[in-house]
C-alpha cells in the first residue's frame, strides 16, 4: 500500500489519542475543507496532468464525498470532528483520499431503513437508492452522482464503511472489507 | 430576471452554502416576483456544481417558477449536476440544453 493511503487508513483507524490533527491533510470544519478542494482544483489545473473537464469533475465528486461526511456526522461524530483530506500524483494520474471517524453508512442508514442488515447491504443502498439518513429532508442524490461520474470519468473508486467495501469504476461491487473502517474512507484512482 | 451564480461563488458544492444561497436569493432577488415571471439562471463563471448545492437552488427555483432558463451550461459539473436533478430531484424541466 502506498504512503497516502496508509496515512488515510491509519487515520481512520487508529485509536483517539492517536489521530495526527496537526498535519495539513485534516479539515476540522466544512470551511476548512471547502478551502482545500479548491486548492487542490487549482493545483490539477496547473499541474495539467489530467484534463480541465476531468478536473472539475474530480472536484465535484469529491465534494459530495467529503461534504457528505460533515452533513450526515454534524454533532454526531464517534471522536474527531472532520475528514482527511489529501492527494498525490502517481503515474501520471491523481490519488485522492478522504476519510472521517463518523457513524459510518450503515448506522445512519439504520435510522430511515431499519430493515438494513448489514454494512454491505447499507453500501449497496447508499449508492444505488435515493435514500437519506437526513429525512424527512428530500435529498440524497450526491452519491448516485458520484458513481454516474466515476464511471464516465474511468475513475476507480474504493469506498469503505464498516466492514464492507464498495468498488466503482465500470462496474459497481461490494464485498467484505479487508479490514474495519470505523466511519468512512474513500481512495479514489484518476488516471489521465 | 436573470440570476448569476458566479456571485455565489465559483465553487459551489455544499448543502449548507446552497441552503444560504437560497434565502438570500429569496429575500434580495426574487422577493415578490410571480410565479410566471421568466427566471434565467446563468451558470457562467462557475467552476465546480455538485447535486448537493444545486438541489438547494436549481431545484426550489424550477418548483417555484413556472418559466424557468438555464444559460451557459457549458461545464461539465453543471450538465453532470443538471443530469442528476433531473434524474434524482424530481426536476421534470424541459428548457434547453437539458
Amino acid at each position: 500500500m502506498e504512503n497516502l493511503e496508509k496515512m488515510a487508513w491509519q487515520w481512520v483507524s487508529e485509536k483517539v489519542e492517536n489521530v495526527d490533527i496537526s498535519s495539513e491533510n485534516y479539515c476540522k470544519t466544512r470551511d476548512v475543507f471547502q478551502a482545500r478542494l479548491e486548492k487542490m482544483t487549482n493545483d490539477i489545473l496547473q499541474e495539467k496532468e489530467i484534463g480541465e473537464n476531468k478536473a472539475y469533475i474530480v472536484a465535484a465528486i469529491a465534494g459530495e464525498v467529503g461534504n457528505n461526511s460533515f452533513d450526515h456526522n454534524l454533532g454526531n461524530w464517534r471522536d474527531t470532528p472532520g475528514v482527511f483530506f489529501d492527494y498525490e500524483y502517481r503515474n501520471g494520474g491523481l490519488i485522492i483520499a478522504l476519510a472521517d471517524r463518523g457513524q459510518g453508512i450503515f448506522a445512519t442508514l439504520k435510522k430511515v431503513r431499519p430493515g438494513l442488515a448489514n454494512d454491505e447491504e447499507a453500501l449497496k443502498v447508499a449508492f444505488t437508492e435515493v435514500v437519506s439518513g437526513r429525512a424527512p429532508e428530500i435529498r440524497g442524490n450526491g452519491l448516485k452522482f458520484v458513481r454516474e461520474n466515476v464511471k464516465v470519468e474511468n475513475i476507480h473508486l474504493d469506498f469503505y464503511s464498516g466492514g464492507a467495501k464498495a468498488e466503482l469504476n465500470e462496474d459497481f461491487k461490494i464485498s467484505e472489507a479487508e479490514n474495519e473502517v470505523n466511519g468512512c474512507l474513500a481512495i479514489f484512482r484518476i488516471k489521465k | 430576471m436573470r440570476i448569476e451564480l458566479k456571485k455565489f461563488g465559483e465553487f459551489l458544492t455544499s448543502r449548507p452554502a446552497g441552503k444560504e444561497a437560497f434565502l438570500a436569493m429569496s429575500a434580495y432577488l426574487t422577493k415578490g416576483l410571480s410565479e410566471e415571471e421568466i427566471i434565467e439562471i446563468d451558470f457562467s463563471g462557475v467552476k465546480v456544481l455538485t447535486p448537493s448545492w444545486g438541489d438547494e437552488i436549481i431545484t426550489k427555483i424550477v418548483k417555484k417558477f413556472k418559466n424557468v432558463k438555464f444559460m451557459n451550461v457549458e461545464n461539465p459539473t453543471v450538465k453532470a449536476t443538471l443530469k442528476t436533478l433531473r434524474k434524482y430531484s424530481g426536476i421534470s424541466h424541459e428548457s434547453p440544453p437539458f
